[in-house]
């Protein structure tokens, strides 16, 4: 069959998407001139450096994206992948500007450093999210399978609690082979998939008060209980794994999709109390959470050692004032020592602040509300209702990830270690957070398809088992 | 201080000023479909077209903008009146709930077809999707923004 012959078959036609190109060569533009900036101060005269060629490619991999867009045809939004694209840009001029002795990676006998490898997760990120947005055009496997999908999760981490290394005391890390991930990452776009689904099935039983317990009206316990299972497996789990901040992201998003299919503030206040018992406890019980929160009231107090990672973050966005030190001007690295430690991966808000100042510092909080914004759009013109939920968390799984990283830095909430989305240097987070952006694509897409439930008989082979035995599972476990 | 010092400063300036107007193209589209939202709001919900009309009432290529409850019929009463042998008198009823169009059979003799399927009960309704009343066929579409 030609090409075009297949393109007719599937009803494609190629639709112009004009504000993403005017956008994306915008973001080109910004780009090259930023790895001028940093090139000539490295070299010490004006260059655009011998690492060039990791832009070209990252660009010419956006732009290949773009291009799918514009051949699918598909009236997806045209401002989300500018946006990731430019925190995508920033990434990688920070990890080319970095020590490339942070991650290193053997791969056939070439050993690859910290840009190169951020360059290639970066483009895998590119093509999943291509590949989201095009591919997918019905969500009955997301909506149908909720509970199959929180299984999922739930064997991952007890998977990674299991077999998992330890990284800094954390317990995050998978390794199969030479691949190495932390499916905690994976486990959030899980959580939401299947907050969404549950929500969207009984929200309106849930927004009926019928349980009362004091001043407070709860919902009818049966229909609660899946959902603050889930919930407590994974805060449990990820807890004794000690990965602070993907606890505190998983509550958010449980409180703030609970608000959201809900609409009652009660629940939120709720939520509230029990998170601030739950701290309350976890500080006295666990050491570790009492280093983070003392560090966090005082980090003076112990300079040289606990104190050290965000004394220093606090420098760098004093040395960075308004506008900045200028690219590879910063001081995230003196001599052969890291200034911060995890530069590359917690404090790059922080890096990236001290070398482009507090405006560029505004940028990258900028580009996140737009996410926002975009998604919640996303969210309000969904079709229906678990349409509107999945869209907006995940919306919030990037947003909030954004801002309990970014205010971690900035000494606003205490330090937890998780990533900043797009910028921060790993594989895991960089393909989650593409997964989340390319469903948020697909969901803005607001064709005439109907979406159909799955019909049993219909379709015959490998997929027709797989929905038998999804089928299957979903009835043993609801 | 030196040509290339200059020559830094500006690189990092304009950098940091390449960003912000990348900003303010965002911005840019960010308003204007903040505009069509607000003027969308208040419009018709949607437009039935009727594609097919044997009888020609009501005639082919009439757009009838929808209410968020429209009646389809040979009753007088109906907000769309279809003057076909083969249709009920309370035939057929298209309703907006939330966020999608639902059509729901009202009992009708010769029966409601949706896309060539006959409507058992009820079921949604999609932009583009064509509406069989008796023999008179309609297709649902949105309203056009700007339009």
């Amino acid at each position: 069959m030609t090409l075009g012959a297949t393109l007719r078959r599937v009803r494609v036609r190629p639709r112009m998407r004009i504000r993403e190109l005017v956008l994306l060569a915008s973001v080109s533009m910004a780009l090259v001139v930023g790895w001028a900036s940093l090139a000539s101060h490295v070299a010490g005269s004006l260059t655009l450096g011998r690492q060039f060629s990791h832009l070209v490619l990252y660009l010419g991999a956006v732009f290949a994206v773009h291009l799918a867009f514009v051949v699918a045809g598909r009236r997806t939004d045209q401002l989300l992948l500018p946006v990731i694209a430019l925190l995508g840009g920033l990434s990688l001029l920070l990890m080319e500007r970095l020590p490339q002795g942070l991650a290193t990676q053997d791969m056939g006998g070439v050993e690859l450093g910290l840009a190169s490898l951020q360059l290639l997760w970066l483009g895998v990120a590119m093509l999943l999210v291509a590949a989201i947005a095009i591919g997918v055009r019905s969500d009955g496997w997301l909506r149908y399978y909720k509970y199959t999908w929180a299984a999922v999760g739930v064997g991952l981490l007890l998977l990674v609690f299991v077999l998992g290394e330890e990284t800094n005391g954390a317990r995050l890390s998978l390794r199969i082979g030479p691949l190495q991930g932390q499916p905690s990452e994976l486990l959030k776009v899980i959580l939401v998939v299947f907050l969404a689904g549950y929500l969207a099935d009984n929200r309106t039983l849930l927004a009926q008060a019928s349980t009362r317990f004091g001043p407070i009206k709860l919902p009818p316990v049966p229909y609660l209980l899946p959902m603050v299972a889930m919930w407590g497996i994974a805060l449990a789990v990820v807890i004794f794994q000690r990965d602070l901040g993907a606890a505190l992201l998983f509550f958010s998003i449980f409180l703030t999709l609970l608000y959201v299919a809900t609409r009652r503030a009660s629940y939120v206040v709720l939520g509230g109390l029990l998170f601030v018992g739950g701290s309350s406890v976890l500080y006295f019980v666990f050491g570790h959470v009492q280093d983070r929160v003392d560090i966090w009231i005082d980090p003076f107090v112990d300079p040289l050692d606990r104190g050290f990672q965000i004394i220093r973050a606090l420098y760098a966005f004093g040395r960075g004032g308004i506008v900045g030190t200028g690219l590879g001007a910063g001081l995230p690295q003196v001599g052969e020592s890291l200034a911060i430690p995890a530069v590359h991966t917690d404090f790059v808000f922080t890096a990236l602040s001290e070398e482009l100042g507090l405006l560029g510092g505004f940028v990258i909080l900028g580009l996140y509300l737009v996410i926002a914004e975009r998604g919640l759009r996303i969210a309000a013109a969904a079709d229906d209702d678990f349409r509107a939920l999945l869209a907006a968390g995940l919306t919030l799984v990037i947003v909030l990830q954004a801002a309990i990283i970014a205010g971690g830095n900035l000494r606003v909430f205490p330090l937890t270690g998780i990533t900043l989305p797009f910028i921060s240097y790993g594989g895991s987070s960089l393909l989650a957070n593409a997964i989340v952006i390319g469903l948020l694509l697909a969901l803005s897409d607001r064709g005439p398809e109907r979406l159909a439930a799955p019909s049993a008989g219909r379709r015959r082979g490998f997929r027709a088992g797989m929905r038998a035995v999804g089928g299957r599972i979903e009835k043993v476990i609801s | 201080m030196d040509a290339f010092t200059l020559s830094l400063w500006v690189l990092r300036l304009a950098f940091v000023g390449l960003l912000y107007l990348f900003f303010v193209f965002l911005a840019r589209a960010l308003w204007r479909d903040l505009r069509t939202t607000i003027t969308e709001t208040g419009r018709a919900l949607g437009r039935l077209i009727v594609v097919g009309s044997p009888g020609g009432v009501p005639p082919e290529g009439l757009s009838v903008p929808l209410d968020a409850v429209t009646s389809l019929g040979r009753d007088v009463n109906n907000s769309i009146v279809v003057e076909d042998d083969f249709a009920s008198a309370d035939h057929a009823v298209l309703t907006f709930r939330g966020r999608a169009w639902y059509v729901e059979d009202r009992g009708s003799t010769n029966g409601t077809y949706l896309n060539g399927q006959r409507v058992e009960n009820v079921a949604p309704m999609g932009f583009g999707d064509e509406l069989q009343v008796g023999r008179v066929r309609f297709r649902l579409e949105r309203v056009a923004p700007g339009a």
